[in-house]
């Protein structure tokens, strides 16, 4: 018998328990002495459920990334759609319509510059429509209507191949510039609904209809398309996503709607982990190894959307769960903390509050009173060592107060009395920036906080009030909130202990919003959008990216705690609300697999 | 199959939703204790446990219609001073369930 070292050149390990297990440890085998078992790092591949389409629709197009993807056209049976809808990871929301209904169009480019071309409206379409992450505006028509078409490729970089003319299969190319659409080779096999991926110059179509399923798969170079290895299961109506070296296709009609999954490594396909559902008419975007499909018919019209995954680490979502409920429902407080030792004090209930509760990770209980009753005010530091500051109560307060876990003492009074300010930092070296003066406006003015006294600091570029503040006096983020009162900011800055610079813009400009976390791991969640809104971002230091949002949309609310493990509390929605939100980040745990003789 | 349920029930706190039902399916909050829950099992498992009622979306929208009216209502009784202070105090406005 060939052992594992004739094979692999090593010996398995023998270990009294498995090792630690990180992706520095992928593809190793060894033998658990404890179990009695073999064990190995393995890739792990796998479809998981993601959030469902707000329109499920069939015929549908897609580009982007898993965590930006992008769904658009389609039709239900009755309706052709001209919805557009945007994937962040976690959920769908509405973005901006096509001009043009149409399904069994094809798609390429990102979720912000992306690309709709071909289709059927009533009759097929040769039309380009290009997409700025908010609306589509018409590009440069094809030279062949076609619908079922092959598409890949980015808007500036487009690639249209095969396809249906309304009368027969069609073989021809087109390529995009991002204004004009001029001919390429032809395919070898004139064909309809394949699946597709790759660029403008490294393309690929694979499988489709002719007058019965092929399994064919065709190369693109820029000029020419050569053959490749067929698929495993020849179907139609399949989706597909990756490059031309490592593809992945999904879904489709071969007997019966099919979940069948094949990865492509260039000359060869391999069967993969089949989707949860099986469907055809599918759309889908991404890479080999993290692929988004969604919509479809799976024996009706389909919202279902699946994410693929090829890692030896599994992923679990980001997600905000319920916590504890606070005494007292409340909004404009302030907030201080972390989520299992969080702090609430002040804000508006009925009237201008002193309460403080202290949160445990589960349940509020009550803390000492603050002397000043006050809403619309900043907060920072911890639950035993707190900052509260500015507010209003009538009129702007300049009042300090400092928390040591059971009563609050006076502080050093702000230079500005102001309220709807941002803070950040702690007890002894807090930031309070921006906020809101009656009949003077919004302000820019900075102030640093020692633990005594508050000196000037830096002033804000963009004077502003109802705005998210988080970090510390030497690092600190201020985001969003309004200059007018009614308009919404999206705009960042970052102060370095003297100076605020610009940072990346939220994605979702909002006022009376929330923050926590620091200037290189923040969280911003909440807040007034054109609506109440739910919406979470994730910010790295650099740009902010959403995530999955709150269940209870809602502003003015307490934020505390990190970007991996934040807490929501209080706030508005119609009235003055008193549940919890817990948040916890996206996280990745390695498994080792047992391996059987099966 | 519609995509959503919809209901009524009142958030306990702690556990009454969790990250893994968050992960599970869609479940959104509106005023007046209105649940929107995808159309799962797991989603209706979840309203059920939740001792939710569940309602039509027509029922669940005249819900979150007469709350956003009673509290339009407090807005306008407020003295105007209140309602003009830039960003502080807004008219509510309507929701639309999913």
């Amino acid at each position: 018998m060939t052992t594992y070292n004739e094979l692999a050149g090593y010996r398995v390990n023998y270990l009294s328990t498995d090792p630690t297990l990180n992706s520095g440890n992928e593809g190793q085998v060894w033998y658990n002495s404890t179990t009695g078992k073999l064990r190995a790092l393995v890739q792990i591949k796998a479809w998981s459920a993601g959030g469902n389409l707000n329109t499920g629709r069939k015929q549908l197009a897609g580009c982007g990334i898993q965590t930006a993807g992008l769904g658009f056209g389609g039709e239900d049976g009755t309706v052709i759609s001209t919805a557009t809808e945007e994937y962040n990871g976690a959920s769908w929301t509405a973005g901006g319509n096509l001009s043009t209904a149409r399904y069994t169009l094809a798609g390429a480019g990102t979720q912000t510059v992306g690309l709709a071309f071909g289709g059927y409206t009533g009759s097929v379409s040769a039309a380009t429509e290009e997409y700025d992450g908010a609306s589509w505006t018409g590009g440069g028509n094809m030279a062949t209507g076609r619908q079922a078409l092959i598409g890949t490729g980015t808007q500036t970089a487009g690639l249209a191949a095969g396809g249906y003319n309304g009368t027969t299969n069609v073989a021809n190319t087109e390529e995009y510039d991002g204004s004009a659409w001029t001919a390429g080779g032809n395919l070898g096999t004139a064909r309809r609904y394949s699946g597709s991926a790759g660029t403008q110059t490294a393309g690929l179509g694979f499988s489709g209809f002719t007058t019965a399923n092929t399994a064919v798969t065709e190369e693109y170079d820029g000029t020419t398309w050569t053959s490749g290895g067929n698929v495993n299961t020849a179907r139609y109506s399949l989706a597909g996503a990756g490059s031309q070296t490592a593809a992945i296709g999904f879904g489709g009609f071969s007997t019966v709607n099919t979940g069948a999954t094949e990865e492509y490594d260039g000359s060869t396909w391999t069967n993969s982990t089949s989707l949860t559902t099986a469907r055809k008419y599918i759309a889908g975007c991404g890479t080999r190894s993290s692929a988004l499909a969604f919509g479809g018919d799976a024996g009706g019209v389909s919202a279902a959307t699946e994410e693929f995954t090829s890692s030896i680490d599994v992923t679990t979502a980001a997600a905000w769960a319920s916590g504890g409920n606070l005494s007292t429902a409340r909004r404009g407080l302030g907030n201080a903390g972390t989520q299992t030792a969080g702090l609430g004090f002040g804000g508006y209930a009925a009237s201008p509050s002193v309460a403080t509760e202290e949160y445990d990770g589960s349940t509020w209980t009550g803390g000492g009173n603050m002397a000043t009753a006050r809403g619309y005010f900043a907060g920072c530091g911890t639950q035993t060592s707190a900052l509260g500051f500015g507010g209003v109560n009538g009129v702007e307060l300049n009042a300090t107060e400092e928390y040591d876990g059971s009563a609050w003492t006076g502080g050093g009074n702000l230079a500005t009395a102001r309220n709807a300010l941002g803070g950040a930092g702690i007890q002894t070296a807090g930031l309070g920036f921006g906020g809101y003066v009656n009949g003077q406006g919004g302000k820019n003015n900075t102030e640093e906080y020692d633990g005594s006294a508050w000196a000037a600091g830096g002033n804000l570029g963009t004077a502003r009030w109802i705005l998210m503040g988080f970090g510390t006096q030497t690092a600190g983020l201020a985001a969003g909130g309004t200059t007018t009162g009614s308009n919404n900011q999206s705009a960042t800055e970052e102060y370095d202990g003297s100076a605020w610079t610009a940072g990346g813009n939220l994605n979702t400009a909002r006022r009376h919003t929330m923050g926590t976390g620091t200037q290189t791991a923040g969280l911003g969640f909440g807040g007034y959008a054109t609506t109440l809104t739910a919406a979470t971002e994730e910010y790295n230091g650099t740009s902010w990216s959403n995530t999955t949002s709150m269940a209870t949309a809602r502003r003015n609310a307490g934020g505390a705690g990190t970007q991996t493990a934040g807490l929501c509390f209080a706030g508005y929605t119609t009235t003055s609300v008193a549940n919890t939100e817990e948040y916890t980040g996206s996280f990745q745990t390695t498994t080792a697999s047992t391996l059987t003789t099966s | 199959m519609a995509l959503f349920i919809y209901g009524t029930a009142i958030n306990t706190g702690k556990n009454f939703f969790t990250a893994e039902d968050r992960r599970n399916f869609f479940l959104r909050s509106y005023p007046g204790n209105v649940w929107v829950v995808g159309n799962s099992e797991k989603g209706a498992l979840w309203l059920a446990e939740k001792n939710g009622v569940e309602k039509t979306k027509a029922e669940a929208q005249a819900i979150v219609d007469a709350v956003v009216t009673a509290a339009q209502a407090v807005y306008d009784a407020l003295p105007e001073d209140q309602k003009n202070r830039p960003g502080f105090n807004q008219r509510p406005t309507a929701i639309t369930l999913p």
